[in-house]
């Protein structure tokens, strides 16, 4: 049977830009994927919401039946539901009062489709920040380990965005920053006179295009990125990292391939492959390779290792430290406040901004001021006129009213928390043999809550918000104290952390496995803090520079 | 965003109303069996009263009525697809109810009135939703039929072409963006 030089388990957000590297250097790698492919073709942002049967509203009784859990996230809808696993085919079970929502796509670029596209570098505040503390374990990297890796994969994927020069939120490599609107504009200018210096309202930093950019066109405005993107305005591994591994004439991409677990040749004490089920003949099969890449999702990658146990290795692979599945983190959300704001009446935008503003990290910064809470929040929101949706409630009806609806109300501002979540061994998964998936393999159980740190800091989101909203004269103001249940912000993270040494941690500084040299694992399985930002470009930039690592290994018989 | 909010308060609406006899499907069924018209769920009459609301609420002016949008077609796919059957049976009493009202405030169905007879009773319960919608939402009772055949009338016009495109100025594609236009001369359409 044939022996790649790689394998990697999944095509999404880091899966992608590990088959790019790898093959790239010149390895016959294949990308196995558990879900259908996806092509360009299946992408449906410009189907108007008159052609669909429930004209936007989903088809809510087939929802009820088999997407229970995924209807939970705002883009799982009529038109991007089919984007979201089939919660019956892929159950899940949560620990007694510990809700949990696992939001993801099953399919070839996976959540990558479906991403918010909110792309913030990580700095020492957030790489030192278990240090300083005293919780949990040290990062076993800087900021400069990872520096030129943000660049690497920044430059390939085009970032719109500002430059600040703040040292908690560093500079990337911009295209043009999308323009704030009126009413943000207004609400900067507030936040500069009273909170100079601290605070900073900015446009998002995103992986969508103003530019075009390696073949891929700017962005036209539609505003429905989660629905795909005929002109590759928007960063996906189909839109980008998957054709460019298709180029190298390198990869073989292997869709409804469901990783089963890792076979391991306890002599060597190496990984030789995975065991697969096929995900539409359901036949076993086996696939062998010389490196091993995990990026199949946090939690995905934490199952794969605890279902790949032996005799010899009960707890499961790679897991004598006893971290494999543990220190689960998202970030919290549903903090934060909405109000009406002053902003120009005679002014609306046109075209829908697929991005909103930023408000780094202010809180606990270095050298300022401490908070009651470790750590802190970011924010995401932004301004905007209502619609003809207020006309729902709005007395009245008939030619008059109408022709108020055809012109835009209110305008409106909000921020929305984004808080860092604390790594505890006690925020768990385990394997719930008393369940299988579809294709026969024992499920995940999982055991996860916030602690009063994650309670404070949220609730302070929601008075900084407030207090921003009544500077700008805002009327109406409404605060956010329905604070989001872990895994909603689908940041899902932690699960296989790095670290410092083979005691207290799973991964090395490279995303390489302590215990077995050729198994690297480079999603968010691998984070050893959450800092408060969107965690994509990390993982894609740790998983380039495990790649490029593992390549120099390889080259020197190393793995 | 905005429209996102709303498809939620649609849902929340609908956990509101009180429970209705279980026999409602028997009842759907029989309702579907006398119809040869592609409708699921009204009959011809009940889908002109509809209609012929939903036009009282959105008239033809320089863009096209709700009719033009097919917003009676649009509330029998919800009710018939969407709605669970409690909800479906509350909008169907609802229908009964306002033939019911119209025959006291003018002796016919309401179909039959004449646009003023027509405009007043809906603006009676216009009123009447305005009182309920600003009264505090754990006090203020079961969402009355009125607001949710204007919401649907509402979320039908608005989601078709005639709403969206012909009134509301939607470009799909807009091309740009523009953060600070003259809001006279924007396209202000979104959905």
């Amino acid at each position: 049977m044939k022996t790649y030089d790689a394998i990697v388990v999944g095509s999404g957000m880091t899966g992608g830009w590990a088959a790019k590297e790898l093959t790239e250097h010149g390895l016959e790698t294949l990308v196995l994927e558990a879900g259908p492919m996806v092509t360009p073709s299946d992408y449906v942002e410009h189907v108007p919401p008159w052609e669909k049967p429930f004209r936007g509203l989903g088809d809510r009784k087939k929802q009820l039946e088999r997407q229970p859990i995924q209807k939970e996230c705002y883009a799982c809808d009529e038109w991007s539901g089919k984007f979201f696993v089939d919660d019956i085919d892929n159950p899940y079970t949560q620990a007694e009062g510990k809700p949990f929502l696992w939001l993801r796509g099953r399919h070839v670029a996976g959540r990558s489709i479906m991403w918010g596209r909110q792309v913030y570098r990580w700095s020492d505040l957030d790489f030192e920040g278990n240090l300083r503390d005293g919780i949990s374990i040290d990062w076993p990297i800087r900021y400069k380990d990872i520096e030129p890796w943000y660049d690497h994969v920044e430059e390939f994927i085009g970032i719109s965005g500002e430059k600040l020069g703040l040292p908690q939120l560093p500079d990337g490599k911009f295209l043009k920053p999308m323009d704030l609107n009126c009413g943000e504009q207004m609400m900067r200018e507030v936040v500069a006179k009273h909170w100079g210096g601290q605070r900073v309202l900015t446009i998002g930093r995103c992986a969508v295009l103003t530019e075009n950019h390696n073949g891929r066109a700017a962005c036209h405005y539609c505003g429905y990125c989660e629905r795909g993107c005929i002109t590759l305005s928007y960063f996906n591994s189909i839109n980008a990292t998957l054709p460019a591994a298709q180029k190298t004439g390198k990869m073989t991409l292997r869709p409804d391939s469901v990783v089963h677990s890792l076979i391991y040749d306890k002599k060597k004490n190496r990984v030789t492959g995975v065991r697969v089920i096929d995900g539409t003949t359901m036949h076993a099969l086996e696939f062998h390779a010389r490196v091993v890449f995990l990026c199949a999702s946090a939690l995905e990658s934490a199952r794969l290792l605890l279902n790949s146990a032996t005799p010899d290795q009960p707890t499961g692979l790679a897991n004598s430290s006893g971290e494999v599945g543990h220190n689960i983190m998202d970030h919290i959300m549903g903090g934060g406040a909405s109000g009406r704001i002053d902003a120009p009446a005679d002014r609306n935008t046109v075209g829908r901004r697929p991005n909103g503003i930023y408000m780094p990290r202010f809180r606990n910064l270095a050298g300022g001021p401490k908070s009651k809470f470790l750590r802190g929040y970011g924010f995401q929101g932004g301004a905007g006129r209502d619609g003809w949706w207020r006309g729902t409630d709005l007395p009245g009806f008939g030619a008059a009213w109408k022709k108020q609806l055809e012109q835009p109300g209110d305008w409106h501002m909000g921020f929305s928390g984004f808080g860092e979540c604390l790594p505890n061994h006690d925020n768990y998964l385990e394997i719930d043999h008393t369940r299988k998936d579809k294709w026969g393999i024992p499920v995940i159980k999982i055991s996860v809550s916030y602690s009063d740190n994650e309670r404070q800091l949220m609730e302070d989101s929601s008075i900084a918000a407030a207090e921003m909203l009544a500077a700008a004269g805002a009327r109406d103001i409404s605060v956010g104290t329905d604070f989001s249940p872990p895994g909603k912000a689908i940041h899902e993270m932690g699960t296989c952390r790095m670290g410092r040494d083979a005691k207290t941690s799973v991964l090395n500084s490279n995303n390489q496995s302590w215990e077995i040299p050729n198994l690297f694992i480079t999603d968010g399985a691998c984070m050893t803090s959450s800092a408060c930002q969107n965690p994509s470009i990390t993982y894609m930039a740790l998983t380039a520079r495990a790649a490029n690592f593992a390549v120099d290994a390889m080259k020197r018989n190393e793995l | 965003m905005k429209r996102r909010s709303l498809v939620v308060a649609a849902a929340g609406a609908v956990a509101a109303l009180p429970l209705l006899p279980p026999d409602i499907q028997a009842f759907t069924r029989a309702v579907r069996a006398r119809m040869g018209s592609g409708l699921r769920t009204l009959d011809p009459h009940q889908h002109a009263t509809v209609a012929r609301a939903a036009d009282l609420i959105i008239p033809a002016t320089d863009t096209p009525p709700a009719s033009a949008g097919n917003v009676a077609d649009f509330i029998d796919t919800v009710l018939s697809g969407w709605y669970a059957d409690d909800d479906r049976a509350a909008f169907l009493t609802g229908l009964t109810d306002l033939d019911t009202q119209a025959r006291t405030a003018f002796g016919k169905d309401f179909v039959d009135g004449t646009p003023a007879e027509q405009t007043s009773l809906l603006q009676g319960l216009d009123d009447e939703t305005a009182r309920w919608y600003r009264s505090p939402a754990k006090t203020r009772g079961p969402e009355p039929f009125f607001h949710r055949l204007k919401w649907l009338t509402v979320y039908g016009y608005y989601s078709s072409e005639a709403g969206l495109v012909k009134d509301q100025r939607f470009e799909m594609i807009p091309g740009k963006y523009v953060p600070c236009a003259p809001a006279d001369s924007s396209a202000t359409g979104d959905f």
